[in-house]
């Protein structure tokens, strides 16, 4: 089946669904062809050449003259003529179809690659300019606009139980309320307050070294690394967002690319690219079951190879992979075996690996192996791996702002500690932070057996409620949340219907994120986080049944998801 | 046993102080070091520049150009050009790592060039006991000589609070809390006529995170914002990196004329040429950035050449960025500073955007906390969607909320103690600068004093290493260490000379001073 850009993409208006954790708003990616739209200049001049100034790189050319909704509407035009002209929706690979329709019946010729990958075009969503505002400026605005809607009408109605019970239950921001208790006992202990000079100064913009010593400390610990990790190779920010906007700055030249495999946290399209200008190719997985796929939406290294060759072939310069383990959405937790699979992919390819390991010590279910890219003996090529890992999610501390890169390379290192004088840490959450990681025995005796606990209870409660209502989902056993099939609820396979159901769940006070919001190519599929208090689960869970309770389940074929579920519950 | 604990507690304290106390008059010894040195390199000099330099620089008089030692005469051709630079951070990119994009590889350099003094610094740091020949920082505009108020303050038990969603996710733009402090002590502080409004505040971890989202959505890559030299080289750096946004120079000097009554003036009429001559050559510049009270001269504009250079940049459409950072640290009543949010009526509302943050008013560089105000909602709107990249934890948040809303200890106790030591550190630097014949700006405000050192010359060429060159390369602090051996034989130095000096400006709280040398 064709590719197509989403319906909805035709009325930008309808399109504002998605927000993401911590109100950021989604990616509106999509279009493919998005460079080779007819009449419009490339959006992405090419970089700078080098030991020039990378003068005129950012968006400058590609909104004042240009409205990328027109060029859509031309678009959507010459596609829908040329489906008229070859209407099978199995287009074998490689078949030609009609001359003379230019560009895009050769692009139509990719149609089975196609279907596999992707390209972000965080700018095509852009449409107002303000007088006020350069042309990025414009852009960076709107993808606050398109934000809104959903973080908005929580945040002005945020659930209470005492003050406000008919507020919104946010099951859609990843966040583990679950041990604030534990948290702010430890973080209220007399030993975190303690000040001394260096921390109210300026500090090193990697980060203090007393800190860093920590972290290479405590990462050699959790991840298992055989030889102790280096201090020098850890430079501390404010936040996850930080170092992937830095690393997209520093590894990518304005308009390049990382691959990333689909549905994935979609926040990261705005991490790359507010700054950095750089955008996401995605490798999109799907829920089929197939010989090669023994489970719904596996990364296989083919799937990687087939995106990578589609960028390539319409001249995008993928310069890293990006991978997620524990896996946000799926909740996926890669093998050794896969994790060194892709990790040879992207060797093969000359491509730097950025691996987001924030979700490594979500693991709850103790049958699960979660293993750390840094555990491995010998990295394929250590100069191109990166490692990110936050207290966000692990801690449940969203609000502190503390993440760390571990890269062997100095000049990334370096490079990224340039910009850390943007992305500093306060100096007294630094030393909270290393009195943490120090208190192993606080998180080991104290603090991950309780979190996972509470976390297995949360999430046996929601699957159980999910199982009764008829829901297919992904079984996992890290992360916070579950990746729920409602693709039975929609009335036609489109994001407009996914956003409308979307709408009616947020109608009913409650809030999940929607498969758009993770760029999942098949609309139906909704996030729900679990790791809440049971009884803001319960009222969510209720309100949930009775927007499906209403809503007539289309006889469609069956999920594949769910006898599958049950292969995957066996494991 | 509370008792007892109570008591230790106390002896604590005493203790702390008493380190403190330890600690400033140690700060004050290595500020006649740093003295005695500038002293021997002058000996050192032995007979060159005749006379001692003149003093004359004092307060706003202008030190006479020593005719003998004029630097080469400059026609009216060589002079335009020298009122008008560009920064170009981007060119000295010299070998690329492999690794890194183009843009990578120029941050990289960039942070090399910046953080030789510092790298020096952190490998090479001054201890009275473990490192007394380390390095001195003189050239980090940091107030240390207030660390006991405010940590005795940050330790107060109405700072340690932890509720749910200080450890959430947040508004990006920081707690509403937060901002609605912010906005109180703004008005306050800035004798604002109408109370200033929250939602106008957005708050970021530090003023360089201001500086970088505002070029980042005022500006498209490759275009300009001008500000008059010299001026805090940080802001090459903090509109560059991500915002790939030039600076193009107004550059000011010391020579006093007609127009300019004092040194380093800034004009309307140096605004208008350095913008022409940019124009001309096809750069686009977007904004005005002005510190105010300045960095590093320590003017304080007043009301009148405010408005002046606010009526220019709405003359040319200019968005115009004030840097108010220094705002509280003006240490004499001789002064008065005039926040922009003080005026009645700001010539170009919507253009006009103002930054504060506790670095250097408190002395809390390390806590990292900038705030911008401005009433364009575009603008607001726009920056607030790069704050998911300069967020600050919410647990401080709510500390600096605490702390801004305590006016009564920051009237009555931080204020006037502040300020009565800034100014001691202050006539402590100048008298000795007197002293030794070098001329500076007799200012007021801010934590650094500018020094004119060009008349200091030494044998060895190689101990004057300048680093730091304030708007000529934009670079920020920097730092120089004598090589004992480079003192040459014919003057050993008397005193086991540690030192560091640093290069490009001198500051009043001791340790953080710093030089303006032009080397000649």
């Amino acid at each position: 089946m064709g590719v197509g850009p989403p319906p909805a993409r035709r009325r930008p208006h309808t399109q504002r669904a998605g927000w993401q954790e911590a109100g950021v708003l989604l990616p509106r990616g999509a279009g493919r062809f998005g460079p080779s739209w007819p009449g419009s200049p490339s959006p992405f001049p090419a970089a700078p050449l080098p030991g020039s100034t990378p003068a005129p790189s950012w968006g400058r050319h590609n909104t004042l003259e240009w409205d990328p909704h027109l060029s859509w509407e031309m678009f959507s035009i010459l596609k829908q003529e040329d489906r008229q002209l070859a209407p099978s929706p199995a287009l074998p690979l490689g078949t030609d179809h009609g001359e003379g329709l230019g560009r895009e019946s050769s692009e139509k010729r990719d149609e089975e690659p196609a279907d596999f990958y992707g390209l972000g075009d965080p700018a095509a969503k852009f449409s107002q300019i303000s007088p006020y505002l350069s042309s990025r400026g414009s852009i960076i605005k709107c993808f606050r606009d398109a934000a809104e809607e959903g973080y908005k009408a929580y945040h002005l109605d945020e659930y209470d139980e005492d003050k406000n019970p008919n507020g919104i239950i946010n099951l859609g921001t990843s966040e583990n309320k679950l041990c604030f208790d534990l948290l702010s006992s430890r973080l209220n202990q007399r030993d975190m307050q303690h000040i001394e000079p260096p921390m109210l100064q300026y500090p090193d913009w990697k980060g203090h070294r007393w800190l860093r010593d920590e972290v290479a400390g405590f990462l050699t610990y959790y991840c298992k690394a055989p030889v102790p990790l280096k201090p020098e190779n850890v430079v501390v920010v404010n936040g996850c967002a930080s170092l992937f906007s830095a690393l997209a700055t520093v590894l990518c030249n304005p308009g390049e690319a990382f691959l990333i495999s689909s549905p994935y946290y979609g926040a990261i399209t705005q991490h790359v690219y507010l700054y950095g200008n750089v955008r996401l190719v995605y490798a999109h997985l799907d829920s089929r079951v197939t010989e090669m796929d023994g489970r719904p939406f596996q990364l296989t290294v083919r799937k990687l190879e087939i995106a990578l060759q589609g960028a390539k072939s319409e001249g995008i310069n993928v310069r890293g992979l990006i991978l997620i383990n524990p896996h946000n959405p799926l909740g996926d937790i890669y093998s050794q075996e896969q994790l060194q699979e892709y990790l040879d992919f992207a060797k093969r390819h000359e491509l730097h690996v950025i691996v987001d390991e924030i979700y490594m010590l979500s693991v709850f279910d103790e049958s699960a192996m979660f293993q750390s890219v840094l555990s491995m003996d010998r990295l394929p090529d250590p100069q191109k791996t990166h490692v990110i890992w936050g207290t966000s999610k692990d801690f449940g501390i969203s609000g502190v702002r503390f993440a760390t890169l571990y890269t062997e390379n100095q000049d990334i290192a370096n490079a990224v500690a340039s910009l850390g004088c943007l992305h500093g840490v306060c100096g007294t959450t630094q030393y909270q932070m290393a009195q943490l990681l120090r208190d192993r025995d606080w998180i080991n005796q104290v603090y991950l057996s309780e979190n996972h606990s509470r976390l297995r209870a949360a999430h046996a409660y929601v699957t159980e409620e999910l199982e009764t209502l008829g829901v297919p989902f992904l079984r996992t056993k890290a992360g916070f949340f579950v990746w729920i099939d409602l693709r039975k609820y929609l009335h036609t396979d489109t994001f407009e219907e996914e956003f409308s159901l979307w709408r009616r769940f947020l109608d009913h006070k409650v809030l999940l994120s929607c498969g758009k919001a993770f760029e999942c190519k098949e609309p139906g599929w909704f996030r729900l986080v679990f790791s809440d208090k049971i009884h803001r689960l319960r009222l969510g869970m209720q309100r949930i049944r009775e927007v499906l309770g209403k809503e007539p389940q289309v006889a469609k074929t069956p999920s594949p998801c769910q006898p599958l579920e049950k292969s995957i519950q066996s494991r | 046993m509370e008792e007892r604990f109570l008591h230790l507690e106390e002896q604590r304290v005493q203790l702390e102080q008493r380190r403190l106390e330890v600690e400033r008059d140690h700060e004050f010894r290595m500020f006649s070091i740093f003295a005695q040195m500038l002293n021997i390199l002058k000996q050192g000099s032995g007979a060159s520049p005749g006379p001692a330099a003149p003093m004359s620089w004092q307060g706003f008089g202008l030190a006479p150009e020593d005719p003998k030692r004029s630097r080469t005469p400059q026609g009216p051709e060589q002079t335009f050009p020298v009122f008008y630079g560009l920064s170009n951070p981007g060119t000295r990119h010299l070998q690329g790592s492999p690794y890194l994009s183009n843009r990578g590889n120029d941050i990289k350099f960039k942070s090399g060039i910046n953080d030789e003094g510092n790298a020096a610094y952190y490998a090479d740091k001054y201890d009275e006991d473990k490192n007394p020949n380390g390095i001195i920082n003189f050239g980090i505009s940091e107030n240390k000589l207030c660390f006991d108020l405010l940590s005795k303050r940050l330790s107060q038990s109405d700072m340690h609070h932890i509720e749910p969603s200080l450890l959430q996710y947040q508004d990006w733009r920081g707690h509403m809390f937060l901002r609605e402090e912010m906005a109180r002590f703004l008005t306050y502080y800035c004798k604002s006529p109408n109370p200033l409004k929250p939602e106008n505040v957005i708050l970021f971890n530090g003023c360089g995170s201001v500086f970088s989202a505002l070029a980042t959505v005022l500006c498209d890559s490759g275009e300009a914002l001008m500000i008059p030299t010299p001026f805090y080289g940080g802001i090459v750096n903090n509109t560059y990196l991500y915002g790939n946004v030039q600076l193009v120079y107004a550059h000011l000097d010391s020579k006093i004329t007609e127009t300019n009554t004092r040194p380093f003036q800034l004009t309307v009429e140096k605004l208008e040429m350095a913008l022409q001559r940019a124009r001309s050559e096809g750069v686009h510049i977007k904004g005005l950035i002005l510190i105010n009270p300045q960095n590093p001269l320590g003017d304080v504009y007043s009301q009148g050449e405010l408005l002046e250079y606010l009526e220019f940049a709405k003359r040319h459409e200019l968005h115009i960025i004030l840097d108010e950072i220094y705002m509280l640290s003006v240490f004499d009543e001789s002064a008065t500073f005039h926040s922009v949010l003080s005026m009645d009526r700001l010539p170009d509302p919507q253009r006009t955007h103002v930054m504060w943050g506790t670095s250097k008013d408190f002395g809390i560089s390390g806590i990292r906390l900038g705030a911008l105000y401005t009433e364009n909602r575009d603008v607001a709107a726009a920056v607030a969607n790069l704050c998911y990249f300069h967020g600050i934890s919410g647990i401080i948040q709510y500390q600096i909320a605490q702390l801004l809303r305590d006016h009564d200890w920051i009237n009555q106790v931080y204020l006037p103690t502040n300020q009565s030591r800034l100014k001691a550190a202050h006539t402590y630097i100048t008298d000795e600068l007197k002293t030794l014949g070098i001329p500076f700006l007799n200012r007021n405000s801010g934590l650094y004093v500018w020094i004119d050192l060009r008349r200091v010359s030494v044998r060895k060429r190689k101990l004057m290493v300048v680093v730091g060159e304030w708007g000529c390369s934009g670079n920020g602090e920097a730092f120089w260490r004598p090589d004992l051996d480079s003192l040459g034989s014919d003057s050993p130095p008397t005193h086991p000379t540690p030192v560091a000096a640093p290069s490009t400006y001198t500051r009043a709280p001791l340790r953080r001073s710093c030089c303006c040398f032009a080397v000649s």
